[in-house]
């Protein structure tokens, strides 16, 4: 766990070495996943416990009732606030909030059903099963992305094997544990965006040690799928557009 | 056993080691069966336990339909429309018809499907095995490659690995994603590149080109079928 430890701070902060070392050892992939892995979750603690925590309690119908009244008052005042823009049929929100009270109602008798085990346990195994699926999410996003960036790299002259060029850029997700403080309000969107720029740097400079490219080809290796998929949908959008102005004139 | 998990486990991590021990081992085809049976056995279960643990902290799903059904029935907009007898009648169809279908789609807990894995998964794991083996073996060696369908096939049950992680489902409500169809498809990658000894880019032609003849195959069939349609309809509507 130190040494874990130790590589994400040396990796975090650009160190040549610490690239070079992790790439040449055999359980590069390894190492890199457990990292990623760890990260995540520790990114993800915070929801997990307060979930947690809120779950274990016993949970009382109408408390939630009251929460969901609570809801149904503020979306009235959207309403309000938007008449000024749009016609509204007369009695609409009436005809809402009935239908929304309906709804409230049918989801607390089936939170009120029995479970064979008691109800804080299966709150809780959700809480974990998700808070557990968290660093599989990280990883399908990640590794779909590399696999584009090693051709786009293969072709630009790289040398890496799929298992050195994957065990060096997983070392990306390092400063995503500022996630932890994605709660606060405002500091955490900025810690996210911090922790995104920061983790691509340190994807580039995977791409660049584990390729031995240089770091201007590393670049280009690195958003370049990233711009060809956003062409792609660009071209896909306007195709549409036109398509649909085409029909709309026809 | 043991020497078959450990090989899978560092397939997994994409090393070559595990790809050329397979090349040369003695029957690497046999090999590479029991590998895949075993897998899809283990993940099978792992995943009913994890099935059964989702089913003993839901409630009973025949018990939901009905609460659904009244607080449907219970709603303004229902009360409008229920002296209609076309509107009740057709309701309550498309209601028994959706509730048939959607708890599937959206991941209900069943263990008669979770236990039913246990036979399909090794089963299917294996029919796409020797398909994808087979076809990819017949590309590799159109652009040189020099593995037998022997070495092939074991090389390709190794890509099985990434089924592996699906040993999380274990646990309840924990969700893999698509990452392990991804990861096969590098898994893929390394054991053609291996076993027929070929270059990166001639490996990864050959990896896709069996995806690319897939599709192919399937619109081939779904221009077949809807031509074939189209001609039933339009003879129909003739006579």
């Amino acid at each position: 766990m130190k040494e874990l430890l130790q590589l994400a701070v040396d990796t975090a902060l650009l160190r040549h070495e610490a690239y070079a070392q992790h790439v040449a050892r055999p359980d590069a992939l390894k190492r890199g996943l457990a990292l990623l892995a760890l990260v995540t979750l520790v990114a993800g603690l915070v929801p997990f416990l307060i979930s947690f925590v809120g779950d274990i309690r016993p949970v009382d119908i109408e408390d939630q009732r009251r929460e969901a009244n609570q809801a149904i008052q503020e979306l009235l005042t959207t309403f309000d606030s938007m008449r000024q823009f749009i016609d509204l049929p007369p009695g609409i929100e009436r005809q809402i909030v009935a239908n929304m009270e309906a709804g409230i109602d049918m989801g607390l008798r089936i939170e009120a059903l029995p479970t064979a085990l008691p109800k804080p346990l299966g709150r809780v195994l959700q809480d974990l099963g998700q808070w557990l699926s968290l660093p599989f999410g990280r990883v399908a996003g990640w590794i779909g992305y590399a696999i584009w960036v090693l051709l786009a790299a293969k072709l630009l002259g790289g040398r890496a094997t799929a298992s050195e060029m994957l065990g060096a850029t997983a070392l990306y997700a390092t400063p995503h544990v500022l996630g932890i403080l994605g709660f606060v309000p405002c500091l955490g969107g900025l810690l996210g965006l911090a922790a995104t720029l920061w983790g691509i740097a340190i994807y580039v400079k995977a791409v660049a040690v584990s390729h031995r490219l240089s770091i201007g080809r590393a670049i280009v290796a690195t958003i370049l799928p990233g711009l060809l998929l956003g062409a792609l949908l660009l071209m896909g959008g306007l195709t549409t557009l036109i398509l649909a102005l085409l029909g709309a004139s026809s | 056993m043991k020497a078959l998990i450990r090989l899978a486990w560092e397939a997994l991590f994409l090393r070559e080691e595990p790809y050329t021990e397979m090349r040369e081992t003695p029957k690497p085809a046999l090999r590479g069966l029991g590998l895949v049976a075993l897998v899809g056995l283990v993940v099978a279960v792992a995943g009913l336990v994890g099935t059964a643990l989702e089913w003993a902290t839901s409630p009973n799903l025949q018990d939901i339909q009905k609460t659904v059904l009244e607080g449907l029935q219970a709603m303004p907009w229902y009360k409008e429309l229920q002296y209609e007898p076309e509107f009740v009648e057709g309701f309550l169809r498309s209601f028994d018809i959706g509730w048939r279908v959607f708890p599937q789609l959206f991941g209900a807990p069943d263990l008669v499907s979770g236990a039913l894995r246990i036979i399909l998964l090794p089963l299917s794991l294996l029919i796409i095995w020797v398909l994808y083996g087979a076809v990819a073996h017949l590309f590799a060696r159109l652009m040189g490659g020099q593995g037998s369908l022997s070495q092939m096939l074991g090389c390709t049950a190794l890509s099985v690995a990434p089924q592996l992680l699906n040993l999380a489902t274990f646990l309840p409500y924990v969700g893999v994603g698509a990452v392990v169809g991804t990861w096969t498809l590098l898994c893929r990658y390394l054991a053609l590149k291996s076993c027929h000894r070929l270059t990166w880019g001639r490996a990864l032609a050959a990896t896709l080109l069996p995806y690319a003849a897939l599709a192919l195959v399937v619109a081939s069939f779904t221009c077949l079928g809807g031509v074939l349609a189209a001609m039933i309809f339009e003879g129909g509507a003739v006579q």
